[in-house]
């Protein structure tokens, strides 16, 4: 999963501390799926901000990353659009695809359903590879080979599944979609023991 | 080169005191040798889309262009012409008559529009023996298997040898053995014979042996996506197919 690209989607949203983006990110998961660190949001920000994908916003108290709030650059949006314009390429791996989804969601950058798309047709192309091999292959195959080729297809096929699943619910998901903590008032924040800063 | 071509096809049903609107405006152009799946929800206007582009019934606007014939403006003769000449039809349930044998069901369409019933049987048991039937002709529909049935009703949807393929979940009533056979066979019509084959279907894995596949929503296209852009497959699944082969 792209820490990098949670943050660019993030940021895009509007400017935010790095304790703030550590508490974005966990509840765009649900609260459980994705267990990042703090210390690497931190990190990741660093390098982002290096790279000119993101910079400090101006005028701000430099201190350490968790309370410099942090903007999107041209270059960092351009980085996110191109994120979402790609299928999610990483096998089976469905934690990428989601947090894409998530954050087209609450960004706005990209219209979800055109994410969704781009995905189904990338496993569509999967599928239409699998199955051409399938049929040229199926008569001469030993077993052993026509059986994990299966199992390739199956995977595919349940991924599409529940693709189709979140077609069906991805209006209600933008309407219960919110990746708050709401955001604090400028300024030195208050001290509060049920900050999500206390790592 | 384009082999049909419709241009914002509207279709309504009355639905009692309300209207119930298939299709909203679809536009979709058919290469010669396409091979295309139309998938979406139940409801979404699939075979709406299939009836018109056949000629099986009229849009109420926009117009469906097969060569050089404007379908739309073609009276009911002229299209009646053209379904049975020009277009095949193959549908979920096999529409098969049961009391025919498996070559004179295939004949029919000829017989129907005048060719003797040598000259028919003779071009029947062709298809028939290129879809693998060859010593099935004289058996009756009941005596076959449903996947057997199937193939009987594509040749009898090619014996005429149309331009265009239309079929409407032509694995709907098959066991995934047989919907797997047919997905190849109607692969194949397109790989080999050079027909244009546009099919409906549920199936993703039946969707997929297509080379091209068009996703309908509420009436209208929302997708519409060439799948034979190898370059895309992904890293995982072409190391998969490399340790295989
Ligand atoms: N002959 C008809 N009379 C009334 N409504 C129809 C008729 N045919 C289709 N419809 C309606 O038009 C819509 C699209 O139907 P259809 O094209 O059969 O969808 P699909 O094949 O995608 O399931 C549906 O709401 C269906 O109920
Ligand atoms: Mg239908």
């Amino acid at each position: 999963m792209s820490v990098r690209h949670a943050v660019l989607g993030l940021l895009h949203q509007r400017a935010r501390h790095g304790y703030e983006l550590h508490a974005a990110l966990t509840s765009l998961g649900g609260g459980e799926v994705w267990d990042v660190k703090a210390a690497q949001i931190y990190a990741t920000l660093d390098r982002l901000a290096e790279s000119g994908l993101v910079r400090e916003q101006p005028g701000t108290q430099s201190g350490g990353p968790q309370r410099r709030p942090f903007e999107l650059t041209d270059a960092g949006l351009t980085e996110l659009r191109s994120w979402f314009s790609m299928p999610v390429k990483t096998g089976y791996q469905r934690d990428e695809f989601f947090l894409k989804l998530m954050l087209a969601i609450t960004s706005g950058v990209q219209d979800p359903y055109s994410v969704l798309r781009t995905q189904r047709t990338s496993l569509y192309r999967d599928l239409h590879e699998l199955m051409t091999h399938r049929q040229e292959a199926s008569a001469r195959a030993a077993l052993a080979q026509q059986l994990q080729l299966e199992q390739a297809v199956m995977h595919v096929e349940a991924d599409l599944r529940w693709l189709e699943l979140i077609e069906g619910r991805l209006d209600d998901m933008a309407k219960q979609t919110t990746v708050e903590p709401a955001p604090k008032p400028r300024g030195r924040p208050r001290k509060n023991p049920q900050s999500p800063d206390g790592e | 080169m384009a082999l049909i071509t419709a241009t914002q096809l509207v279709k309504t049903y009355a639905e009692g005191a309300t209207a119930v609107r298939a299709l909203a405006g679809v536009s979709l152009t058919l290469n010669e040798g396409d091979f295309v799946a139309v998938m979406g929800p139940s409801g979404c206007g699939k075979s709406t889309l299939l009836h018109l582009l056949g000629g099986l019934d009229r849009p109420d606007a926009g117009t469906v262009k097969l060569g050089s014939d404007e379908l739309t403006t073609l009276d009911d003769e002229g299209l009646t012409l053209v379904r049975r000449r020009r277009i095949g039809f193959v549908f979920q349930s096999f529409n098969l008559v049961p009391v025919m044998s498996a070559i004179e069901n295939v004949a029919l369409p000829l017989t129907l529009d005048g060719v003797s019933a040598s000259v028919a049987e003779g071009k029947a048991k062709v298809w028939l023996e290129r879809l693998g039937l060859g010593d099935r002709v004289n058996h009756l529909p009941d005596q076959l298997s449903g996947g057997q049935q199937q193939r009987v009703a594509i040749a009898r949807a090619l014996v005429t040898e149309p331009v265009l393929l239309l079929a409407d979940e032509p694995t709907g009533n098959l066991d995934s053995k047989s919907a797997d056979d047919i997905a190849r066979l109607l692969r194949s019509l397109s790989d080999e014979h050079r027909r244009t084959v546009l099919m409906v279907t549920h199936d993703p894995r039946i969707a997929a042996s297509a080379r091209r596949l068009v996703f309908l929503k509420d009436g209208v296209i929302v997708d519409d996506q060439n799948l034979s852009a190898s370059l895309d497959t992904s890293s995982k699944v072409r190391s998969q197919l490399e340790a295989l082969s």
